[in-house]
């Protein structure tokens, strides 16, 4: 990837980050419209957001940022109550940002449908409010206000500063080894131009031996007709930010022959400093300029001068700082900390080494494993991330679907401090998002009629929960309405041939039939769901974050669906198991239980292998010396351990010799040839050294062959 | 520089001298201009053009003028160019 590439990979990333905030923004912001400090912080967003998409050609998603940026520039400085009509156009505007982002990502030549509809409402919003404050405003007042913000230079010193500090982190992003970036301030007097100087005269020489530079005009103090003049200089700053290969000097050089006080240049530093609070530096700088790195900057420019005493380092000290990284190179630690993990399990498992009587060796011994494991912990750490913003996500879906179904409903929302693996988060979105909309549309009663003459309340209750459960994170989403009608999807099920009928069913398994491919009991599809095609790829989903789905419904009071995941894509929780002398490992979110069975309740079917029969239920026996086709005396199933799990298919009771232990092991991946076989999902090295595969449980089947009475 | 009717066309690459005469042009017309236009291809010379631009919006609000609303050029000799201008 060129560096382009990379500042382009960021700023995506960004606008992306930037969008999914302005989306759980603006809800909050729906729900108090008089919150004029919000939608500051939804304006400064959606500034940046322009000026991302523009720098990168993304201009259909820039011309419309642009327009809607006016609006919220007209309610955030007039503080005027936004009507109900108004704030839907702005909620609409920015469902139609995050589609034309899409078509910007994608270069699709089509806009969405609502992009021009959106596009002429904020115009004409935007356009009245100009007329209605044009002829509010006496034109003398309006001219007397210009003066004085020119006067006193408070012409948007925000979006100024904003639009300067951004470029600087941008790049600081582009930064590598050998280069500088330096903050450069323009004051030029008003009769520069007279004296053959004009600012894209520096630019352009800056430009030449630059990597990258973005300059900022600022207009506001460029007067009207009456009182201009070309041949006058009324830019009385702009601002230009440089990464270069020069030195301070060197890039000095270019403005010999301008006054001193025409000129400020400040190297900044490659990395980001700790953020500090605008008031904080309030109250002991004087000069905002000085903020950055004050020792360097030597231009004798009376405002660039820290004030005595202040101490930047010091303002810093409690104040969080945060650097992007890589998830690639987060993967990489991880993996090499699983190394170190196998390595210390290694040396602390070695039989010679244990054989050494030697305290000190012991204690390093201990010592080097309490190290490992806080190393261990921390970086796992750092790929956890709370709950919180795909909660926030849903807090749209779920208004969107009530306004769409027109059903009144309150949400509730527990455990969003919840952390969870950041690879498993960005999954999550969609399952979520179906899960939710068929709460909604299936789940709650079909309206308030129906809500009354149950005697429940008219607002149904949805409830997103994020909690840890032996060792497991579950996300569910609970609906307090009508609860599945196990008959109905037993007859459904049926109808589909997905079961014949005969089967004995848990109340567990029948809720699952939901999840099957093709099956919908909604008499009626709705574009929300109901299509059948929803609730098997939320499963899927799911299953591939090696996790999987439960389901609790009671007719008539509601369901719960929830999404049991591993804490981690990368190490996973495993039963160890012994079959033939070699050791396997089964996830343990699959494992029921394991137990040695009775002779009596064990079958052998002519052509349908061996079965158990636990509590009513017969399930298949699996013998892994059959699977993987081990040299092994055979021995019957009540001298071995049955182990039951779970699977896609129903459970099945795995065939073990012994049980070893429970471990949490590093996933390894396997290489070309072990991959093609489907009933092992990957690979741990155990602390011995020894390597164990990891079950699929859910491809395991019976190998038929042999009989046994 | 072409006036079409009511639309004006400019070169963004005009010298100061080419600016004032622009200037003296657009003076005694602000008030039936209806939009001013940029040829494709030019290059901005001087920050004066865009200062001037930046006096007839203020001058005549209703003027539509689309390359000072885009807020932003880039060239390869300058790099990328951002202004502010709320009208």
């Amino acid at each position: 990837m060129t560096k382009q590439e990379q500042v382009k990979a960021i700023f995506i990333e960004e606008a992306g980050e930037i969008i999914e905030k302005l989306d759980v923004d603006i809800l909050r912001f729906e729900e108090n419209s008089t919150d004029f400090d919000l939608l500051n912080e939804i304006f400064r967003g959606v500034h940046t957001l322009k000026g991302n998409a523009n720098a990168f050609g993304f201009t259909r998603l820039g011309e419309f940022v642009h327009h809607f940026e006016d609006v919220l520039d007209y309610y955030r400085s007039t503080k005027e109550v936004i009507e109900t009509a108004q704030l839907e156009l702005i909620v609409n505007s920015v469902d139609v940002i995050k589609e034309v982002m899409v078509c910007e990502l994608d270069a699709l030549p089509d806009l969405p449908n609502d992009y021009e509809e959106c596009l002429e409402g904020i115009k004409s919003l935007i356009a009245s409010k100009k007329r209605g404050s044009v002829e509010s405003i006496p034109v003398e007042a309006t001219a007397t206000f210009a003066d004085l913000a020119s006067e006193f230079g408070l012409d948007c010193p925000d979006q100024y500063e904003n639009d300067m500090t951004q470029s600087i982190e941008i790049m600081r992003a582009a930064y590598q080894e050998g280069m500088q970036i330096y903050r450069i301030e323009l004051t030029l007097d008003t009769d520069s131009y007279k004296r053959g100087f004009d600012h894209l005269i520096f630019i352009g020489l800056l430009a030449e031996k630059a990597v990258s530079i973005e300059s900022f005009f600022n207009l506001e103090s460029v007067p009207p007709l009456d009182n201009f003049s070309c041949e006058e200089n009324y830019q009385n700053k702009m601002g230009i930010v440089l990464l270069t290969t020069q030195s301070r000097a060197e890039v000095e050089e270019n403005f010999e022959f301008l006054f001193d006080h025409e000129y400020s240049i400040q190297p900044m530093e490659p990395v980001s400093q700790p953020s500090v609070t605008v008031e904080a530096v309030e109250a002991t700088v004087e000069s905002p300029v000085a903020m950055e790195t004050p020792k360097a900057v030597q231009t004798p420019s009376a405002a660039a001068k820290p004030s005595p005493g202040s101490d930047i380092s010091s303002l810093s000290n409690g104040a969080k700082s945060t650097i992007r990284i890589d998830t690639f190179k987060l993967d990489e630690l991880f993996d090499s900390v699983g190394e170190l993990v196998i390595a210390q399990n290694f040396i602390a498992q070695n039989e010679k080494i244990r054989l050494i009587e030697d305290e000190s060796i012991s204690r390093t011994i201990e010592t080097l494993s309490k190290i490992t494991k806080r190393i261990q912990d921390r970086v796992m750490s750092l790929r956890m991330v709370a709950i919180r913003d795909t909660f926030d996500k849903m807090k749209r879906v779920v208004r969107d679907t009530s306004k769409k179904t027109g059903k009144e409903l309150h949400l509730n929302v527990m455990g969003e401090e919840t952390e969870i693996d950041k690879t498993m988060i960005d999954s999550l979105s969609d399952p979520m998002i179906h899960i939710i909309r068929n709460a909604i549309d299936h789940g709650l009663e079909a309206d308030a009629a129906e809500r009354i003459s149950v005697g429940k309340k008219v607002e149904g209750n949805i409830t997103l929960r994020a909690y840890h459960k032996s060792g497991s994170i579950v996300i569910s989403v609970s609906d307090d309405g009508r609860g599945i009608n196990k008959a109905k999807v037993l007859q459904k099920a049926i109808e589909r041939g997905i079961i014949t009928g005969d089967e004995n069913l848990t109340d567990s398994q029948i809720f699952g039939l939901i999840m099957q491919p093709g099956f919908s009991t909604a008499d009626t599809i709705s574009d929300l769901s109901g299509r059948g095609v929803g609730l098997d790829v939320v499963k899927t989903s799911i299953e591939k974050l090696r996790g999987k789905i439960e389901i609790e419904s009671k007719e008539g009071e509601g369901t719960t669906i929830s999404m049991v995941l591993p804490l981690t894509l990368a190490i996973i929780d495993g039963m160890l198991v012994e079959a033939s002398g070699e050791i396997y490992i089964i996830p343990t979110l699959s494992v029921v239980e394991s137990f040695r069975p009775e002779q009596e309740i064990v079958h052998a079917l002519k052509e349908k292998g061996e079965f158990v029969s636990l509590r009513g239920q017969h399930l298949p026996i699996i013998r892994l010396s059959d699977v993987f086709s081990l040299k092994a005396e055979r021995i019957e199933p009540w001298e071995g351990i049955l182990v039951c799990v779970e699977t896609e298919a129903g459970r099945i009771a795995i065939m073990v010799d012994e049980l070893v232990g429970r471990q949490q092991v590093v996933i390894k991946p396997l290489g070309k040839s072990l991959a093609k076989l489907k009933e092992i999902s990957g690979g741990a090295i155990l602390g011995s050294g020894d390597i164990a595969l990891i079950l699929n449980v859910d491809a395991l089947r019976p190998v038929i062959e042999g009989t046994h009475a | 520089m072409e006036f079409d009717g009511d639309a004006l066309t400019i070169d963004l690459s005009m010298s100061m001298e080419e600016i004032k005469e622009f200037e003296a042009f657009v003076r005694p017309r602000i008030d039936y201009i209806e939009c001013i236009e940029v040829e494709e291809g030019g290059m901005l010379k001087s920050s004066a053009l865009l200062a001037l631009l930046a006096s007839l919006k203020k001058t005549r609000r209703e003027l539509v003028i689309p390359f000072l609303e885009k807020g932003i050029t880039v060239s390869p000799t300058y790099g990328t160019i951002h202004w502010i201008c709320h009208d």
